[in-house]
């Protein structure tokens, strides 16, 4: 395996979401990452609150061993899609903690992002049932503050900085108070979160409905913007969906080298795809992205201190 | 009404026979949730929308993912009869297990019946057995890796 590049400081590190193919990857392009991102909840099994086995978590050691000897020397993030924040139902405490003691053993997360997405439904009749769906959510007064007070909560226990992502919506919501981006500002400017700008999302939201690319980032503030996703996708029964199947496609490329450059606080440059897809996509290709990826983070300069209201 | 809005549109997507009801009669939304005027449309909305049928299929993908990985056989074995055993199954279990293996192990206790039918496919019986002792086998060594006591297992 090729040296990991120095921690760049003056703009956006580049890297990639971890998946199982990434130790075969990082065997040909670890000369290009700076940096991995790891969902916590792949580093884990949730028995639920009635176990069988007793605990109601598993950490499985061989895999933490493994991920904490892959991340030396590169910073790490977490990228959660367990917590289902904007769900209405408390913060699952046990949950974030598990989440913060993947971090611990992984040698410490950098920041903690989680998804926009209702993920478990409130009434599910199982403890800790997950709903196998990211649902979009009703962006009004009574989301934003229960999702202020859990937002406040989870950095209190998890001591991390938080940022959320837009979701991918294949059923963009009607008649909300206010849009997404100004939701996510509003956030923002109360200090609860940054964003995880996914880029590839925007696109499949507008496909399907929702806000055009060009009105959503003329919309959302610059500075609230911490991380940028990239990925590709493909259409299934005539819906674009964020399969990550895909290198990114020529219109998220297009938006990344007009926006990016604006964000001052936009530390990391994540590309994802997943690993069924990996045959396809392969190391060649793979190692492509982080080039483009590498040059696009070159036109963004980064703030010495982040503006605006700190998260 | 938060609560109500955000289980309604879990409901119809986890049932796509709920969401194709409440396209024929929106008067359902009433009957089973509390929702607001604005809620009840954007509700409906939303079972209206053209992409609903990918987003209920991708759920359904994603609920049967743990049960081809985990018991291939006894997935392979039940041919035909697959589509209304996991209708049958979901209709009773609406909501997933987190961890996969749980999932698979609910579903192989749930199966059982049918297993000893003899009416059941053929080798169905013997592909259950199989594919349960191999998921034991391996939830033991998951558990062994997270110094998690092997538990005694309910036959």
């Amino acid at each position: 395996m090729t040296s990991a590049p120095p921690q760049p400081t003056h703009r956006p590190s580049v890297g990639l979401l971890f998946n199982p193919s990434t130790p075969e990857v990082m065997e040909q392009v670890s000369d290009l990452v700076e940096h991995l991102s790891v969902n916590p909840g792949q580093m884990f099994n949730d028995l639920g609150a009635h176990s069988p086995f007793g605990a109601r978590f598993a950490f499985p050691a061989s895999l933490l061993q493994a991920v904490a000897g892959l991340r030396e020397g590169l910073m790490l993030n977490g990228h959660s899609f367990s917590l289902s924040l904007p769900s209405a139902t408390p913060l699952d405490d046990d949950l974030a903690d598990a989440i913060s003691h993947v971090g611990d053993r992984l040698g410490g997360f950098a920041w903690l992002a989680e998804h926009l997405n209702v993920l478990i439904p409130p009434r599910g009749p199982e403890a800790h049932s997950e709903g196998g769906m990211a649902l979009p959510v009703n962006y009004d007064a009574e989301t934003l503050a229960l999702l202020s007070h859990k937002l406040q909560r989870l950095r209190q226990r998890s001591g991390l900085r938080l940022l959320l992502e837009n979701p991918a919506l294949l059923t963009p919501l009607t008649e909300m108070e206010m849009d997404e981006p100004t939701f996510l500002n509003t956030l923002h400017r109360n200090g609860h979160c940054g964003v995880l700008l996914d880029l590839h999302n925007l696109l499949v939201s507008e496909r399907n409905g929702g806000l055009s690319m060009e009105h959503y980032l003329a919309r959302l503030n610059p500075e609230a913007v911490e991380e940028v996703h990239l990925a590709g996708g493909e259409e299934l029964f005539g819906t674009y969906t964020d399969s990550h199947s895909q290198l990114t496609p020529e219109a998220v490329w297009s938006m990344a080298r007009s926006f990016l450059p604006c964000c001052p606080n936009l530390r990391a440059i994540t590309f994802e795809y997943n690993e069924t897809y990996f045959q396809f996509i392969g190391c060649q290709g793979v190692r492509g992205e982080l080039e483009r990826m590498h040059h696009l983070a070159q036109s963004c300069a980064l703030s010495p201190a982040p503006t605006g209201v700190p998260c | 009404m938060l609560n109500d809005f955000q289980q309604a549109l879990a409901e119809i997507t986890a049932s796509p026979r709920l969401c194709v009801a409440v396209r024929r009669n929106p008067d359902l939304l009433a009957e089973r949730y509390q929702l607001s005027e604005r809620e009840r449309r954007q509700v409906l909305a939303t079972a209206n929308h053209p992409s609903m049928e990918c987003t209920c299929s991708l759920y359904r993908a994603n609920r049967l993912a743990p049960l081809v990985r985990n018991l291939p056989r006894t997935i392979a074995a039940l041919t035909e009869r697959l589509e209304p055993v996991l209708n049958d199954y979901w209709e009773a279990h609406p909501w997933p297990h987190r961890y996969g293996y749980l999932e698979s192990e609910r579903f192989c206790r749930w199966l059982e019946p049918l297993t000893a039918d003899p009416a059941a496919p053929a080798g169905l019986r013997e592909s259950w057995q199989g594919d349960r002792r191999d998921l034991r086998e391996r939830v033991g060594l998951f558990l062994a890796d997270s110094a998690i006591p092997l538990p005694t297992w309910e036959t």
